[in-house]
């Protein structure tokens, strides 16, 4: 596209289907511990 | 949903719904917000389109551009990257049926401390109770627990915390001796962490910690007035000096990665940027430096008039950050950091922290808490590592917790990467679990932006590499 730069992203329609798991970090344990911060948590089964 | 603004020369458009992000020139970025409301009202035609923005054509914006603009968004919509509805509404009623599982521990294994930070929400260390350390016996039950709780989970968590956990070291090194010894048979694998000041931190401590500990987290504020200030011994003298060349110890022996040296920003260092500059320059590669949650009357506490220099401060530490990347001396911010392509999946973004279902938090003497914020606040108490959680209504409060139980979070463009905010901090400030503290939100916000136009200028670097490579 001439206009348009797309970042590569997850679809998150997508990942309705396939998703919730829950083997993923627990927010709270990463290092916040006073926040709430989950668009940095990375996807077990993607990484 | 979309959500676009202007960020460091990048104009960014933020699909809510799909997840998706764009960089879009000046003309795209005000031909979206004609389009949105006809893609609303169902409006789709083409020629419909162009002439409802044709009006944008003027010097600059010639009349090619605008169709080709207009055609480019199309195209988005159709792929189900701009203007997609929300989904997920339905999907959260089902999930709040699930049955859920406990996957991760906060264990204070110490209600005591030997350094009496202002701030600190646990009072010194104690939670305003008494000061206890919790017996290998209590944290063995509350392991039992766990592996008992956690159904089909493999990973499970458990953060040694406090107080200062180092005050108990014998008890995490035989609690991490017995999850070891229990873990493979139960078919789980435990991820230890451990929260510390540094005051006890030493070689055969460092040692274990990087044998067991899968991240640890290291309190420190940043510059030594600052974290002086508000990280004193209880007999008032700073801990920089001691705790800084510990902890530079620890980032290297760690190789630099599974840590992060955690701040505390307030009222007194709202040009907190400085401090992670600090704490960069001390050579930390894995920084996390965050606002305070205090009540408004307290004097350190952010307010609300304060959010416009923390908003440059964000603005001022993206580019700092770019800039060190560019010039090979990079580091992490723990709030920048965005996974857009492996990130959570919706069910993630939608539960939450976790805070009373699958994360809990265990008292010295075994009792449960929804998470370490609610601990010494009575109506909290779920249970204990004897008898479970026995308080199943609360369990179930914490459950349906959701973006969508939140008034605030539904016009919000945020909260597929906040998740709804802290429900420790909802309560503090407005006695229910389902609200939002407005300060945090509006630095979430700007932590998003920010975030998102580092991947974009990343973004940019790279094609121009390849650019030049061919």
């Amino acid at each position: 596209m001439k206009h348009i730069k797309t970042l590569t992203t997850r679809d998150l329609k997508k990942s309705m289907k396939k998703g919730g798991c829950g083997e993923c970090q627990t927010s709270c344990q990463s290092a916040c511990k006073t926040s709430c911060t989950v668009g940095n948590q990375s996807c077990e089964k993607i990484k | 949903m979309i959500h676009q603004y202007k960020n460091n020369g990048y104009n960014i458009v933020m699909d809510v719904n799909s997840g998706s992000v764009h960089v879009v020139d000046d003309v795209v970025y005000e031909v979206v917000p004609l389009i949105e409301p006809l893609i609303e009202g169902g409006v789709r035609d083409r020629d419909t389109v162009q002439a409802a923005v044709a009006g944008l054509v003027r010097p600059g914006f010639d009349a090619e551009s605008v169709r080709e603009a207009v055609d480019e968004v199309l195209e988005l919509e159709k792929a189900g990257q701009l203007f997609a509805p929300d989904i997920y509404e339905n999907y959260v009623f089902d999930f709040k049926k699930r049955s859920t599982v406990v996957k991760a521990l906060c264990l204070h294994i110490s209600h005591d401390c030997n350094l009496a930070c202002t701030y600190c929400f646990a009072g010194e260390g104690e939670y305003h109770g008494r000061r206890a350390l919790m017996s290998f016996e209590v944290g063995k039950k509350a392991l039992d627990f766990l592996v008992a709780n956690s159904g089909n989970r493999v990973n499970l968590e458990v953060d040694f915390f406090g107080g200062e956990p180092l005050m108990n070291w014998q008890v995490v090194k035989d609690l991490v001796e017995y999850g070891r010894s229990i873990e493979k048979a139960a078919g789980k694998r435990f991820r230890f962490t451990l929260t510390t000041n540094g005051v006890l931190l030493n070689e055969e401590i460092l040692e274990f910690a990087n044998r067991e500990m899968s991240n640890l987290v290291l309190s420190i504020d940043g510059r030594k007035q600052v974290h002086d200030r508000m990280r004193p011994f209880r007999g008032g003298q700073g801990s920089y000096d001691l705790i800084v060349p510990k902890f530079q110890r620890a980032a290297e022996s760690r190789g630099q990665m599974n840590y992060y040296v955690r701040g505390t920003f307030t009222h007194y260092n709202l040009d907190f940027s400085e401090d992670v500059k600090h704490l960069a320059d001390l050579g930390f590669q894995q920084i996390s430096v965050e606002p305070v949650v205090a009540q408004p009357s307290d004097p350190y506490a952010i307010r609300q008039e304060d959010l416009p220099i923390l908003r440059e401060e964000y603005d001022k530490l993206a580019k700092e950050i770019l800039a060190r990347r560019e010039a090979g001396k990079g580091f992490n911010f723990f709030h920048f950091m965005i996974d857009l392509q492996g990130g959570p999946c919706v069910a993630k973004r939608l539960s939450g922290c976790g805070s009373g279902t699958e994360y809990l938090a265990v008292t010295p003497w075994g009792d449960l808490y929804p998470c370490h914020q609610f601990v010494g606040q009575e109506q909290f108490k779920m249970g204990n590592v004897d008898e479970g959680i026995t308080n199943t209504a609360l369990r179930d409060e914490f459950k349906g917790c959701n973006v969508y139980a939140k008034e605030k979070c539904r016009e919000c463009f945020a909260k597929f990467y906040c998740s709804g905010g802290c429900a420790a901090n909802s309560y503090n400030f407005h006695g229910n679990i389902n609200d939002a503290y407005e300060i945090g939100c509006e630095l979430e916000r700007k932590r998003v932006e920010c975030a998102v136009m580092i991947k974009a200028a990343e973004a940019e670097k790279e094609e121009n590499r390849e650019d030049e490579e061919e």
